[in-house]
């Protein structure tokens, strides 16, 4: 058991999700299209990383991950999708503030 | 041609054939592009040290096997689509949403 899959995935999490607080992005407020937009990428990605896994594609190394697997995926593979998708709406609308304030 | 590169080619592509197609028009925002250079940037760090360890690891058998430092170049084209997709879909049902509240 190792963490570092983990410890990845919050690194990559840690400040988008500290900025979407302070951002005043609106993003919560929209939280019907968020979860929406989060939900259909990754049900569309784990479908398609269940598929080739199992074909061999790419596998992960047990050696850094916590060993907790749901059909034979790391339990870290799964939250992937979830933190990529919820960082890239973050950037997006972190960018949009920036670039199109009037 | 090998699967994993013609998956992640294709997605690459068929995400900004969806964004036309939905009107969302993403894809054709400098708003979008400054979000896929930042996504990118920090990419390389992430995928970097996924691939460098390796903690993903991948079969030699289903890409091409031209790296970027340690990442496989069709991990780009598979970011892009991820990030792309995601992006789409936000603005597809923010755009329902707030046309709901009119």
């Amino acid at each position: 058991m190792n963490t570092e899959y983990f410890i990845v995935l919050g690194a990559i999490l840690f400040f988008p999700l500290l900025l979407s607080f302070v951002m005043r992005l609106g993003m919560y407020r929209r939280a019907g299209p968020l979860l929406k937009a989060m939900g259909i990428v990754s049900i569309l990605y784990w479908a398609w990383d269940i598929a080739v896994t199992a074909r061999g594609h790419w596998s992960f190394n047990p050696d850094y991950v916590v060993g907790f697997r749901i059909i034979g995926m790391p339990v870290e593979e799964w939250l992937f999708f979830l933190v990529l998708t919820f960082v890239s709406i973050f950037t997006y609308e972190a960018v949009r503030k920036l670039l199109e304030r009037k | 041609m090998k699967e994993y590169t013609l998956f992640a080619v294709g997605s690459a592509i068929a995400v900004v054939l969806l964004d036309h197609l939905l009107g969302t028009r993403v894809t054709v925002r400098r708003t979008f592009w400054v979000t896929i250079a930042i996504m990118f940037f920090f990419k390389i760090p992430s995928n970097g040290y996924l691939t460098w360890r390796p903690i993903v690891i991948y079969n030699p058998d289903y890409f091409l096997g031209i790296r970027l430092g340690t990442i496989p170049v069709e991990d780009f084209f598979y970011g892009f689509g991820l990030i792309t997709l995601t992006l789409v879909l936000w603005e597809f049902f923010l755009r329902r949403e707030r046309r709901h509240e009119l």
